[in-house]
């Protein structure tokens, strides 16, 4: 059994769970612990040694399934399929083989009486050298079904069969009788027929998930960001919020490391006092450092629907996580959506910031009438401590860039990080204005994946709030 | 300690508290193993309760440590009692005299004073925080490390450190070693990521909001004072209540005091004017309570 533990957890690992050799040996321990007997505890084992992430709950238990079937569920649909002559004739076999001596291969022993983990033990040992690596579609069920059965020796259990209906005949049963036992037997030699054909699909099955999860996780996180389907998107939505926590993570830490400062003369008086007099304790003088102050602008026109849904997403998070970030969108008219933001889970945020915020929708995106719309209205909110996030693909169709009104918001605030779903190739091409705002900003990246997004969050936590510009 | 799974699983039921097959699994190998237990999970599904049913069905101390920001070993592990040893020290200023007195040089006198080092770092002058007092116990005990995800990941590792060998160096005694491995139990909110090295030593167990007919029966076992219907039809809204979209949707200990003052307002049935005044109860955030009961006549659907 340990091998077939082993099997499973190297299929866990293909799948992307991260599972140490120490956990393996947990696992394997463990197991022996509780035993086999039975399957819920067994696999509330496995998952307890094995899964350490509840979001990886739901791979395990899927690969789990497809790996560890419910024998007793088999056994029930086997005796279903063979109907209530079952046990009757079950008996009148075992009569055979105790008192009138029937000799039997030992397969057509296992295939007239065994039980269906005994007939599956069977099979998965057939499978072994079958190839089965190679089984890839759908297609080869077939084919390989065929070779695992060749591995079985068909002849000698027909022998078997006729033996037993001559012993059954000198014994004197009527015809009726003996051809409900016939039937019987050919009924048996079917089940095992379906349970190896059912083995070579869930083999198939498993292979395909292995391939899928792997090639699921990796396409994402390269694949641009326009071209995600819905469930891609509620797949990222994780992503997204791990970026979030990171950021989080970050800043905390740096606020600890910044504990130490000069000496709190007051504080530490105060406590030596306790001591006689004797300095016992030193206290360090806290330097408070300003929370990040984060204005986020996103570009929500029809080309970049679906990029910037995912950054209005990044923006959500990040509107949760921090306390002093304001949120707007544009196409060309340019709208507040912070409050709409607070109010509204992430769904019903982002739809509301894509549909019904107070800006054109129909209108073609003018970054250059948001940027001077922006910097009439909310110049005097703007300090040196506030960040803005520029997340839009400036594709400006032509209007006026307006740059100047970029530099003037730059001019107030502590510095502007331009995030572009584009590739850098695009950039000064057609009419991407890019080019024309780059000055102005402190930072531009191309940020067309999910991964080039985690790079840039990383970027940003490291070098921009670390440096404490 | 424990015969089998359902040996756990049963103990646990007489000390009223229902543990699934997966729960009860997961503490007989951590018992078997001698493993931490890691508990995550939402809020008020009953982690921390878990911890103190163990402690109450093995018949050991529970001995607690609440993680919080700013946790240190100092408050976790054990401290010096400076100024119980500064105040032995003054107090005891004559006989340390006559004991250098004599001495022919400086560098005898601190040889002699530094022989004396075992009367000042003992026992005596060490108070103990939850972590040593575990480790030092002279019976058995269950050691609850709760909200560990508060604490920082430093504080993480050093936990680390202690779970894996269940001893503590104090460099002025030597180490000490536990008497008996204590079981331990951790629970995360999942406020943040924990390392994986702590996740490796431990065994993991994801604690959900429980099913409709599980929930019912911890609310029967809990409340037993409550008339059947009353009980399902509390359940069936509390279930319904958690598919909406929620800030922190009502979790079992929420729905456990939901259901006493349903009975101490000797409810027979549940009709909106009933729930409405009782949701605080339930609901804990203002705009959840408006969500709530706009969608009231969704929730009291049959």
């Amino acid at each position: 059994m340990d091998e077939r533990i082993l099997e499973f957890i190297g299929d866990l690992r293909r799948a992307e769970l991260r599972i140490s050799p120490s956990e393996a040996l947990d696992a394997l321990a463990a197991s022996a612990e509780v035993g086999l007997i039975d399957r819920e505890t067994f696999k509330a084992t496995l998952a307890a040694t094995l899964v350490k992430e509840s979001r990886d709950l739901e791979t395990f238990d899927r690969i789990f399934n497809l790996y560890f079937l419910d024998l007793q569920a088999l056994g029930e649909g086997i005796k279903k399929a063979l109907g209530p002559e079952d046990a009757r004739v079950q008996d009148l076999l075992d009569r055979l083989v105790d008192e009138d001596g029937l000799e039997l291969d030992d397969l057509t022993e296992l295939l007239m009486r065994g039980e269906g983990s005994e007939m599956e033990m069977a099979i998965r040992a057939g499978g072994q050298n079958a190839g089965l690596e190679r089984l890839m579609y759908f297609l080869q069920v077939g084919y390989f079904s065929r070779k695992i059965q060749d591995k079985f020796d068909w002849s000698t259990i027909e022998r078997d069969i006729e033996k037993i209906m001559r012993m059954l005949e000198a014994k004197g049963l009527d015809p009726g009788q003996l051809a409900r036992i016939r039937n019987y037997l050919e009924l048996r030699l079917e089940a095992f027929n379906r349970m190896i054909r059912q083995h070579v699909e869930r083999e198939l099955e498993r292979r395909a998930y292995r391939q899928g999860e792997k090639l699921t996780r990796e396409v994402l996180s390269d694949k641009p960001l326009f071209a995600l389907t819905p469930d891609e998107v509620a797949q990222m939505k994780n992503v997204v919020a791990r970026l979030a926590r990171k950021i989080k993570d970050a800043l905390a830490l740096r606020q600890r490391q910044e504990q130490r400062g000069r000496l709190d003369a007051r504080r530490t008086i105060r406590r030596s006092l306790s001591y006689g007099g004797v300095p016992m304790e030193v206290f360090l003088k806290r330097r408070h450092r300003e929370k990040p102050k984060l204005i986020t602008i996103c570009d929500v026109s029809d080309s970049v629907r679906n990029a910037s849904r995912f950054m209005l997403q990044l923006v959500w998070s990040l509107q949760e996580c921090f306390s002093r970030v304001r949120s707007f969108v544009f196409v060309s008219e340019i709208a507040e959506v912070t409050q709409a933001f607070a109010t509204y889970p992430v769904e019903r945020g982002i739809e509301w910031a894509l549909k019904a915020a107070p800006v054109d929708y129909h209108c073609r995106s003018d970054f250059g009438f948001a940027f001077s719309r922006f910097a009439n209205t909310e110049l005097e909110s703007l300090d040196r401590k506030t960040t803005i996030l520029m997340l839009g693909d400036a594709r400006n169709n032509y209007n006026d860039p307006q740059a100047w009104a970029l530099r003037l918001i730059r001019e107030r605030v502590k510095g502007i990080i331009w995030l572009n779903p584009e590739g850098q190739w695009g950039w000064g091409i057609g009419d991407s204005v890019m080019p024309m705002y780059a000055p102005s900003c402190d930072l531009v990246r191309e940020c067309r994946t999910i991964g080039q997004l985690g790079e840039v969050v990383d970027n940003l936590v490291h070098h921009w709030w670390r440096r404490g510009r | 300690m424990f015969d089998s799974v359902e040996d756990v699983q049963q103990r646990f039921k007489n000390a009223r508290y229902i543990a699934s097959r997966r729960i009860s699994t997961v503490v007989y190998l951590s018992e078997r193993m001698g493993r931490p237990v890691l508990i995550e999970g939402p809020a008020g599904v009953g982690k921390t309760e878990l911890a103190k049913t163990l402690a109450d069905i093995t018949n050991r101390p529970l001995i607690r440590l609440q993680c919080y920001e700013g946790l240190d070993e100092g408050k976790a592990l054990y401290e010096w009692k400076y100024a119980k040893q500064l105040l032995y020290t003054q107090l005891l200023k004559d006989r340390i005299g006559e004991l250098i007195a004599d001495a022919p040089s400086l560098p005898d006198a601190v040889a002699r004073i530094a022989g004396q080092d075992d009367a000042f770092f003992s026992f005596r002058f060490l108070s103990q925080r939850p972590l040593l007092s575990a480790i030092q116990s002279d019976q058995p005990v269950v050691l609850l490390i709760d909200e560990i995800d508060k604490a920082e990941p430093e504080f993480e590792a050093f936990l680390l450190e202690v779970l894996s060998d269940f001893q503590v160096s104090v460099p002025e005694l030597g180490t000490v070693k536990a008497k008996h491995v204590p079981l331990v139990v951790l629970t995360s909110n999942n406020a943040r990521e924990l390392s994986d090295g702590l996740k490796r030593r431990c065994l993991h167990l994801f604690i959900d909001f429980p099913a409709p007919a599980e929930e019912l029966e911890i609310i029967r076992l809990k409340v037993p004072e409550i008339p059947a219907k009353l009980a399902s039809a509390v359940v069936a809204a509390v279930q319904k209540i958690r598919a909406l979209e929620l800030r922190k949707p009502p979790s079992v200990s929420e729905s456990l005091d939901w259901a006493r003052s349903l009975v101490i307002l000797n409810a027979q049935a549940l009709d909106a004017a009933l729930v409405e005044s009782t949701l605080t109860m339930l609901v804990k955030y203002e705009k959840d309570l408006e969500r709530v009961k706009g969608a009231l006549d969704k929730v009291l659907a049959p």
